[in-house]
């Protein structure tokens, strides 16, 4: 009778340690295999880049023919790189993209922080409808702004300027808005209540108390407005036909509408291009996620 | 408890109302007209809006002169009493109208009475010194052809109106180029959409696991979200090129297609790559998205449903996606949009060819407006888009219940 019992025991014991190995085993399977998937995402999304900056490194007798399918040809040559930057102007127009976007991030931000925290804490008649129109110009084609724009630049002579900007506010304004409003919506009231019984105006209460606040979420703002105006393509290339005024974007695309598509000094020019976007993206992934998370995730 | 702003509350919104009133507003209902005219920028006639008819008095008074000069030059020669007389009455007749207009400059407004008059004029003028010079071909009048031209000249100073009313969106219905960029932009934007949601998804949900080194998947992931379209398309174009590029050489290799040079040649190789190209940038933005809504999910819910012993498919069926379901509808409302307006992506990668099989609705606008210069066809598509954009919209928020407006 014990020793069946003894027996019945040991079977338990064998049959759970059983139960943990396979469950461990499982455990494995499951890490090594989203380790995989998650290693073939991240160079799905690295290889252009990686094939990019091999090419633009080649010879061009090496990027036609033979050479063009392997990684090293042989021989690395900087020819590319010294062709963009000084004959086609390509830090010319990383300049005027860090103009354009800094300016657009500058004015865009203001006019936003105004309009949230009028949205966030005053209650006024038509406010959902203000609210509803923000989003309703975030969701239309951009195409329907730019034939009216486009007259209207060529009547008041602001083509090939920096007035681009103004129109950029399209496509920048109504995301900023929209960050700016959760922002402010996640500062108690409490705190800018008790401004007011100090006696603070509706400024006073934005500028010295909310604001230092909500300096995380304007910086935000910042940085997803500034990329969004960097990217602009659509306006730049209607409104600034002139070489001087071409943005990064642009720039780029008219390095291969000519006769011929030199494949050598695209990829040099998307290294070099490249370069800003990257250090945005490391200084600030913490803003950014944060940033396109608080437009669209509901908490 | 609304209120009407006070006066200081309203300067917080006033910067935004004109911003937007400017270059937002403004711009939209400007379009509007555009759609009911014949509106063509290369069209000395149609360069501009008229409802009612003009009349370039500058143009007239110039050729009108002309005219005369050479009526005058020709009489000389004439020796035939009669057609002198001829000559006279018709110098005299242009001298009527002349002294009309002499002091008018620049285009002005015609009444109905106005514009048939001045029709008329032109018109007798136009036959009166064909008939003339046909009579008096024996005398060899060295200006008769001039006299031709400047007439076709003085006929451009009367400007008809180009109001067309609702013309060019009965053009739209029959317009087979529009069915076809309307079919290429939904498909690009179903599919593209589709993928990038299954793989953003899976993604998010294995991102949500592994939490060991995901600062660096994050990162990676918004790389090709923020690098600008058009320079993202140019380096796929690099990789589809046939004659050097990678993506065309494998395809090829494994039997895609027949040779590297067919991927961007043909319709739908193209199609596939302006795809390839969409769900490359976005699908790491959508898996983001995602995850940030798998992320205010409580851990807890899991703990219980797996003590309740449910499977992984169970787990995700009931818990994963009731729950994400808001941030789902947002992330696809907005990458729908985004998709159904692609324009950088399309216009550097393949200009929307060939033969206009990857021509999206954008690209066929802006071709119609910039290339033909023709505003007014190029508007009427761009506010059919607009409409499509709105009826997404509409479909998302009061079918699909995605919830948009509460953070207010």
């Amino acid at each position: 009778m014990s020793k069946t019992q003894t027996v019945n025991k040991t079977q338990v014991i064998n049959n759970a340690e059983d139960i943990n190995v396979k469950a461990q085993r499982a455990e494995r399977i499951w890490r090594v295999s989203i380790t995989t998937i998650i290693t073939l995402f991240m160079c799905i999304i690295v290889f252009p880049f990686f094939w990019i900056l091999v090419t633009s490194f080649k010879p061009t007798s090496q990027i036609f023919g033979e050479g063009a399918y392997s990684i090293y040809a042989g021989q690395l040559v900087l020819d590319h790189y010294k062709t963009v930057i000084f004959e086609k102007g390509i830090l010319n127009s990383i300049w005027n993209s860090f103009v354009v976007s800094s300016i657009t991030t500058l004015y865009v931000v203001c006019i936003a922080v105004l309009a949230a925290y009028a949205i966030s804490r005053f209650k006024f008649k038509g406010k959902s409808f203000l609210l509803g129109l923000i989003l309703a110009i975030s969701m239309f084609p951009q195409m329907i702004v730019v034939g009216p724009i486009y007259n209207l630049f060529t009547q008041l002579n602001m083509t090939n300027s920096y007035f681009v900007v103004l129109p950029y506010s399209t496509i920048t304004l109504p995301s900023a808005v929209w960050i700016m409003v959760t922002h402010f919506n996640q500062i108690p009231l409490a705190i800018e209540e008790s401004a007011k019984i100090d006696g603070a105006t509706p400024f006073e209460t934005l500028s010295k108390v909310i604001f230092p606040l909500a300096a995380p979420g304007v910086f935000t703002t910042g940085i997803i407005t500034f990329i969004a105006a960097w990217n602009e393509y659509l306006l730049t290339v209607t409104l600034n036909t002139d070489k001087n005024y071409h943005t990064v974007p642009v720039a780029v695309s008219f390095l291969r509408s000519q006769f011929e598509i030199l494949w050598g000094q695209v990829s040099a020019a998307t290294i070099v291009v490249t370069i800003p976007t990257l250090i945005i993206v490391l200084l600030f992934q913490k803003q950014i996620v944060s940033g396109l998370i608080s437009g669209a995730v509901k908490e | 408890m609304q209120k009407t702003l006070s006066f200081r509350e309203f300067l917080f919104i006033l910067p935004i109302l004109v911003i937007i009133s400017i270059f937002s507003i403004w711009p939209i209902l400007d379009t509007l007209k555009y759609t009911v005219f014949d509106y063509r920028l290369n069209d000395q006639q149609k360069s501009q809006m008229f409802l009612g008819d003009r009349f370039n008095t500058d143009l007239f008074n110039e050729n009108i002169k002309y005219v005369r000069f050479y009526l005058n030059k020709d009489k000389e020669l004439i020796q035939d009493s009669a057609q002198k007389q001829e000559f006279e009455r018709l110098i005299d007749y242009t001298q009527e109208m002349m002294a009309k207009y002499e002091n008018q400059t620049g285009v002005i407004e015609l009444s109905g009475d106005e514009a048939k008059v001045i029709e008329e004029y032109i018109a007798s003028i136009k036959e009166d010194t064909e008939s003339l010079y046909e009579a008096n071909k024996a005398a060899n009048l060295a200006n008769g052809e001039n006299l031709q031209m400047i007439i076709a000249e003085l006929d451009k100073s009367f400007i008809g109106s180009n109001f067309i009313g609702f013309q060019a969106y009965g053009q739209i219905l029959t317009d087979s180029r529009f069915r076809i960029a309307l079919k290429n932009t939904v498909f690009f934007t179903v599919v593209s959409v589709f993928i990038e949601f299954v793989l953003g998804l899976a993604l998010a949900m294995i991102m949500n696991k592994a939490m060991k080194g995901i600062g660096l998947v994050r990162t990676i992931s918004l790389i090709p979200w923020a690098i600008p379209t058009a320079v993202s398309a140019l380096m796929w174009s690099y990789m589809y090129d046939g004659g050097s590029g990678i993506i065309a050489k494998i395809a090829a290799d494994i039997g895609l297609i027949r040779s590297p040079e067919h991927l961007l040649l043909t319709g739908a190789g193209a199609m596939a790559s302006a795809i390839i190209s969409d769900v490359w940038k976005t699908t790491p933005y959508m898996a983001l998205l995602l995850l940030g809504g798998l992320q205010t999910i409580d851990k807890g819910l899991y703990e219980s449903s797996q003590i309740d012993g449910a499977g992984r498919i169970r787990t995700f069926m009931s818990i994963t996606l009731p729950l994400l379901k808001p941030s789902i509808l947002v992330a696809l409302l907005f990458r729908t949009l985004d998709a159904f307006r692609v324009y950088d992506l399309i216009a550097v990668l393949t200009g929307g060819g060939p033969g206009g099989s990857t021509e999206t609705l954008s690209i066929y606008s802006y071709k119609v407006m910039f290339g033909q210069t023709n505003f007014g066809y190029g508007s009427v598509i761009v506010l059919m888009m607009f409409f499509c954009v709105a009826a997404i919209a509409i479909l998302f928020v009061k079918v699909l219940g995605a919830d948009i407006m509460s953070n207010k």
